[in-house]
């Protein structure tokens, strides 16, 4: 009986002692390799190859999803296509979260497919080596330091430890590694949500909401970040509801409001699409002579100084009536609506909904 | 693929070890890597030692009578039932897993923090992005609630192998530790051990809020002792003889009943039975808690 005891005993000790050399191998691993030094090093240049490209686009297709009734996302489909970085823009409560959830497995969809790659993310071979995800920026234990929380995701992921290090140096937080996280700023767990993303030095990457919290520089260290890594042929998928943000970064764009979509396509198709909603001051002192030739389809609102916005009619339209009609024109000017615009109009009345 | 960054990690990068070999390693540096296990564990052996102190203080009582407190003849046959060869190996036994009913709940309680610490840090999402088979990542969990229960007793048991010697040298009471009624209670404290760990991950997998697990553990521990209250009450009203031994449908009284070599309490059934509810609960609430993980959206 007393060597069954002590067999359990020392194999017990053994079996755990056998589970923790994982962490000192990797440890001795990072101080062959590649210990500190790397702050400052340019990212690499080199472009991913166009067989890999395919396996990064991101499918969504009549995507839904209904809690209690209600429908948070509503048959939404949409693509993301490699090497460049998409816009996902909605107002808060659009369902873009709830999207970005269901591509990552952890939301199930009511119907619809989302795939990347043409594979549901809970098919693939390896997920962090393929998809990167920031989630939420306070997804960490507070008591844990930030290099314990991304050796972690490494053990789980079959990484080697070290590679915490090398993200750490890459998003700036190499001098926090051993803080715990409850010490860090908004900016730096956003940094720690991005870190862990690239551990898998992934294809894809899809971020909700990555900007929040950041300083004026951590965004143009990000809004970097996110274009070098679409220049090197990865997927950006980049949820946001900051609209300035968005109009520098992306390449791309979906609009989302009330689970629905409300445009897609390149940042500047989805502006075009949308010049309708400009409108045209106009600066004459007859102002209501030509509002009476340019007809009942358009809209005069004046604007103070003789001048007026009218919608309903562009430049052109204007001119040649105010030419036929003899009104003296001052002064002529189309006015695009910006993207702030744009997405007010496609959300509007929209993000009441929930 | 183009790396990031020319990353000597991902080129070292071996894939030996199976996802579970791998999310085990990963649930106990989530362990070790906050303060919490190692409060439990502090908390634990001074616990421990509290224990082993009181229950020695008991036993010297129960060895060596005070004047004045019990009659004479008493005393007598007190002494005597305590120095027979039944009453020292109980003695040993009881030194040797002193604690055991106070000490489980450590087992309890962290078993419960293993899977609750997700959703109350939101690393929930994290821990499935990385590996998104939710049956892999809650049986991993099992393996290390498992072994954090393991763990607690090795060192409890450890604390009272070196201590309980001691003590009965110190007390004339010659035994020997490797008999096996002795032997026999501390395999089954590791039982209970280990059952409790399990028992609170599988808890706290059913009902995810880390506030609300951790007061539905305690009260279905402490809660549980009060079925011989229920049952004894139950009994002088109906007079049913099954209401005698009924109690150990209570967690914590079947932990009790398993792991008592006598019985547990008056009319209490065999050992086994208790084991048998105390192993079926657990079963049961890792079983509902995969069922569950896997059915619900993280949010």
């Amino acid at each position: 009986m007393v060597v069954l005891l002590a067999v359990v005993v020392i194999g017990g000790l053994v079996w755990l002692a056998r589970l923790n050399r994982g962490g000192t191998r990797t440890d001795r691993a990072r101080t062959d390799g590649a210990g500190p030094g790397l702050p400052g090093r340019p990212l690499g240049g080199r472009r991913v190859s166009p067989a890999l490209m395919s396996q990064g686009r991101i499918d969504v297709c009549g995507l839904t999803k209904e809690y209690r009734g209600v429908r948070a996302v509503d048959d939404l489909s949409f693509t993301v296509e490699p090497g460049r970085v998409t816009g996902f823009l909605g107002p808060n409560g659009a369902g873009k979260t709830t999207t970005l959830r269901m591509l990552l497995d952890l939301v199930e969809p009511t119907a619809g497919t989302a795939t990347i790659g043409g594979v549901r993310y809970a098919d693939l071979d390896q997920p962090i080596r393929r998809v990167g995800a920031v989630l939420e920026a306070g997804a960490a234990h507070k008591d844990r330091t930030g290099r314990d929380h991304l050796r972690i995701v490494c053990q789980s992921a079959g990484i080697p430890l070290a590679r915490a290090d090398e993200v750490l140096e890459l998003v700036g937080l190499g001098m926090a590694a051993n803080r715990t996280f409850r010490g860090y700023s908004l900016g730096m767990r956003q940094r720690l949500g991005v870190a862990a993303a690239l551990l898998g030095d992934p294809q894809v990457l899809i971020l909700d909401e990555p900007a929040n919290g950041l300083d004026p520089e951590g965004i143009r260290w990000m809004r970097d970040l996110l274009r070098t890594l679409a220049a090197q042929g990865r997927t950006i998928l980049v949820s946001s509801h900051l609209l300035g943000e968005m109009a520098q970064l992306a390449d791309d764009l979906v609009i989302v409001a009330a689970g629905r979509l409300a445009a897609q396509g390149t940042l500047a198709s989805v502006i075009g699409s949308i010049t309708y909603l400009g409108r045209t001051l106009v600066r004459t002192p007859e102002l209501e002579k030509l509002a009476a030739v340019l007809g009942g389809d358009t809209v005069v609102t004046p604007a103070g100084d003789g001048g007026a916005y009218i919608t309903g009619a562009d430049a052109v339209a204007i001119g040649d009536a105010a030419l036929r009609a003899g009104v003296v024109i001052h002064q002529l000017v189309t006015q695009l609506p910006d993207l702030e615009a744009a997405f007010l109009e496609l959300t509007a009345g929209k993000a009441a909904i929930r | 693929m183009t790396a990031l960054l020319d990353s000597v990690a991902l080129d070292q990068a071996d894939d030996t070890g199976t996802t579970m070999v791998r999310l085990i390693r990963a649930e106990f540096m989530k362990v070790r890597t906050t303060s919490t296990g190692w409060l439990f564990l502090t908390g634990f052996i001074v616990f421990t030692a509290m224990a082993l102190a009181i229950n020695g203080f008991g036993i010297h009582h129960q060895l060596y009578p005070q004047q004045g407190l019990v009659s004479r003849a008493q005393a007598v046959a007190q002494v005597a039932q305590a120095r027979s060869p039944a009453g020292v190996a109980a003695i040993a036994a009881s030194m040797m897993t002193s604690g055991q009913r106070v000490g489980v709940l450590f087992a309890l309680l962290l078993g419960v923090l293993v899977v609750t610490s997700e959703f109350a840090n939101q690393t929930a999402a994290v821990t499935f992005v990385t590996v998104p088979r939710r049956t892999t990542v809650i049986m991993a969990k099992v393996a290390a609630a498992a072994c954090c229960g393991a763990l607690f007793w090795l060192v409890g048991t450890v604390i009272a192998a070196v201590s309980t010697p001691l003590f009965l040298y110190s007390q004339h009471v010659s035994t020997s530790l490797a008999g096996w009624s002795v032997s026999r209670s501390v395999l089954l404290n590791l039982v209970a051990f280990v059952a409790w760990g399990v028992f609170g991950l599988g808890l706290g997998a059913v009902l995810r809020s880390q506030l609300v697990s951790v007061i539905a553990a305690i009260a279905v521990y402490v809660g549980s002792f009060g079925t011989e209250l229920v049952f004894t009450a139950l009994y002088n009203s109906f007079h049913q003889g099954w209401m005698l031994g009924a109690p150990v449908i209570g967690p914590a009284v079947a932990s009790e009943v398993m792991t008592t070599s006598g019985p547990a309490f008056p009319y209490a059934p065999p050992g086994w039975v208790g084991g048998v509810f105390i192993i079926g609960y657990t079963v049961t609430l890792v079983a509902g808690g995969v069922v569950l993980t896997k059915r619900r959206d993280v949010i």
